[in-house]
């Protein structure tokens, strides 16, 4: 492994082009993750037809190490503005906004560079260490019934953080679900809910939908506070946090990255429900519960521990089966069959060089992110310094455009817009939006392993229970929803009195 | 009717108005899949179905609780747990405003396009966010305008929405026409 990775290393930094496109992966990911109304997404889909020009290896390192840096730099307008870059950035914000409310920006900054890079580099490490026995593992044990598992599993979690009241976070993944279900069926292609209109066919992008939900819905709300005059800029706070405060979260962090592997490696769930489940579980092992969401630097820590974990773990099944964790690793498959290559078992024999590149391009980047993230962060922080209404129409036409780059359909700049509105006036009655957004990522990943799961053991649920990881994954799923309406039930009583 | 106001009906009536013609639409894919014993129409009508059974859920808790948050929930901003209460009429315009403008300019985008709408939105935007001053206004219009075209036109060539109404199409072509003679310089 140790030669493989010189020999990676040897041809990264051997070749000029091959370092300036890895310097502008870097800088590029860190950039578009934190400039508020765009995503790395946004870069990777302008950046894709370019890559048609480079060497595949060239092409494939861009757009990993634009995943790993592009995932902490969301991190940045998640805790600035309350405006995750991307989904898996968004339990970031539950804690990071509220501390920069507090004036404590920089420690959040800072706790998100470090961590997304203690994340990154550890899960890096595994991949490189492990990725072949990892995958034959995945293959034998991981089929849809886990996966379907995993979701509803997620899902609970995901309810049970958010919302105003357990049943206005479930009533907020369901309306991700309900969205998701709008475009062709997964099974048999049959279109659903596209009202007659033919752009509609192809289901709501969720890209928009994410902006809409989380971008547009702030600036609506900033907006809201201007107009009725409760309107105050955070403090800028500089100072970082200590290497003890770090410290005290250690298994924390080690938790988050255990949970973000396990997330990364599966197909098609990515760093999204890692960065929620690795939030789900600090709330769940913390002794002092209430104060999450308040401002708890231990919420920054967790989630972006387990997002930047989730994204070495998530070239597992790209590169060893061929099969993407999320779209901008579905965008690196694009970049594999530009080449004439299929991202699969064969990789490894026929392009090892590819993957050594590759491999060594990502433990950089992951290790740029805490130099470079701990450089920037001061400048970033001035952001806060930019009177709101300079920066409000910025960030509204670059989510404009991040929304309408991906499919060039004006529908997705109206569909963000929409979501917009509808997100603002849910989160003033207390709806939970990254609720929403998961129940939309993870809606059609859900059914479509549903499907294909009950296929599988022929509609018998005792044969689907019998699979141990699905059925470990079912019963906590279970547990947690059982707990939560116990405890929803007896709250709402209690309070009564 | 407890602790349950008028909002909370509404609020409660939305849900079940979703549910119901969610569920009427789905009978027009409701056909079989020969490989799915399902169907195409089994799934949206569990999620609606297990919407309707939250939705009680939350109406019992509005009923006990009114707006009150469950103890013990976390991850609600403190933005999201207030609402904001319009104490003049101009406040209230001043939100529809600006809750319409960018859904207006999002809809102007296929006639207009992107190259003529976005100056005319960046200063109509920070106007309707207070700001009075109008040599700011057409200064930092202008600045985002230029850092908009340099890094999506001149820098990215990201393909972007140019109208099809003359003259607005007509002003979009000028500019690109105007940025392929500057590509053609080979400047970098």
């Amino acid at each position: 492994m140790v030669e493989n990775f010189l020999a990676g290393s040897a041809s990264l930094f051997g070749d000029p082009m091959t370092i300036a496109i890895f310097v502008f992966g870097v800088i590029g990911g860190m950039l578009f993750g934190a400039i508020p109304g765009v995503s790395m997404l946004t870069l990777a889909a302008i950046l894709l037809p370019f890559t048609a020009s480079l060497e595949p290896a060239q092409g494939v390192m861009l757009f990993a190490v634009i995943y790993c840096t592009g995932t902490y730099g969301g991190a940045i307008t998640a805790i600035l503005f309350n405006i995750p870059g991307a989904p898996e950035n968004a339990p970031t914000a539950f804690d990071g906004y509220p501390m920069t409310r507090q004036g404590k920006a920089g420690k959040a900054v800072g706790a998100a560079v470090l961590c997304s890079a203690i994340g990154g580099v550890a899960s890096a490490l595994v991949m490189m260490a492990a990725t072949e026995p990892l995958a034959k593992w995945a293959i034998r044990n991981i089929g849809p019934p886990e996966i379907f598992a995993l979701v509803f599993f997620g899902l609970a979690v995901a309810s049970s953080v958010g919302g105003r009241t357990l049943w206005k976070g479930w009533m907020s993944v369901l309306l991700g679900l309900m969205i998701a279900t709008i475009g062709q069926d997964p099974v048999g292609g049959i279109n659903r809910y596209n009202f007659g209109l033919v752009d509609l066919a192809a289901g709501i992008a969720f890209v928009p939908a994410i902006l809409g939900f989380f971008a547009v819905s702030e600036i609506f709300i900033q907006a809201e506070k201007k107009a009725v005059g409760k309107f105050d800029a955070p403090e800028v706070g500089m100072s970082f946090p200590s290497f003890l405060e770090i410290w005290r979260h250690r298994i924390a962090v080690v938790r988050s990255i255990l949970v973000g592997f396990f997330c990364g490696i599966l197909p098609g769930i990515g760093a999204t429900l890692a960065a929620f489940m690795g939030y789900g579980e600090a709330v769940r092992w913390s002794k002092d519960k209430e104060g999450f969401g308040k401002g708890k630097l231990e919420g920054v820590i967790s989630s972006e521990t387990a997002n930047n974990a989730a994204t070495g773990a998530a070239m597992i099944p790209l590169l060893a089966l061929g099969l993407p964790g999320g779209a901008l690793t579905a965008m690196m498959v694009a970049v594999f069959q530009m080449h004439d290559l299929e991202p699969g078992p064969l990789v490894f024999y026929n392009s090892p060089d590819l993957i050594w590149i590759v491999f060594a391009a990502m433990f950089y980047a992951n290790l740029s992110i805490l130099f470079i993230g701990l450089l920037e962060t001061k400048t970033i922080l001035y952001l806060l310094k930019v009177p709101f209404q300079f920066l409000a129409p910025l960030i509204l036409l670059l989510a404009s455009i991040g929304s309408y780059i991906g499919r060039g359909l004006v529908l997705d700049v109206v569909v963000m817009f929409g979501a917009g509105i509808i997100g603002f006036l849910l989160r003033r009655s207390g709806y939970s939006i990254p609720g929403i957004v998961l129940g939309i990522i993870l809606g059609k990943i859900g059914e479509q392993n549903f499907a294909q799961g009950m296929q599988m053991v022929h509609y018998d649920l005792v044969a689907y229970m019998s699979r141990p990881i699905c059925a470990l994954l079912i019963v906590a799923g279970a547990l947690t929803l059982i707990a939560g309406v116990y405890k929803a039930v007896t709250s709402s009583l209690q309070e009564a009195k | 009717m407890g602790k349950l106001t008028i909002s909370h009906l509404i609020e409660t009536g939305i849900w079940f108005a979703i549910a119901i013609v969610f569920f009427a639409f789905s009978f027009e894919f409701n056909q079989p899949i020969e490989i799915y014993k399902f169907g195409a129409s089994g799934w949206p009508r569990v999620v609606i179905a297990l919407l309707l059974l939250v939705t009680c859920g939350n109406l019992f808790h509005m009923y006990l609780n009114g707006s009150a948050s469950q103890k013990g929930r976390v991850g609600i901003a403190d933005d999201d747990e207030g609402e904001a209460s319009y104490t003049t009429p101009g406040a209230l315009a001043k939100v529809i405003a600006i809750l319409s403008t960018p859904f207006l300019f999002a809809l102007s985008l296929k006639p207009v396009g992107f190259y003529f709408a976005a100056p005319i939105f960046i200063a109509l935007v920070i106007f309707l966010f207070g700001e009075r001053r109008w040599k700011w206004i057409l200064g930092i219009t202008v600045l985002l305008y230029f850092i908009l075209l340099l890094l999506f036109m001149v820098l990215l060539n990201a393909p972007l929405p140019q109208g099809n109404v003359s003259p607005f199409y007509d002003y979009s072509a000028l500019l690109l026409t105007l940025n392929t003679k500057l590509q053609q310089l080979n400047l970098w």
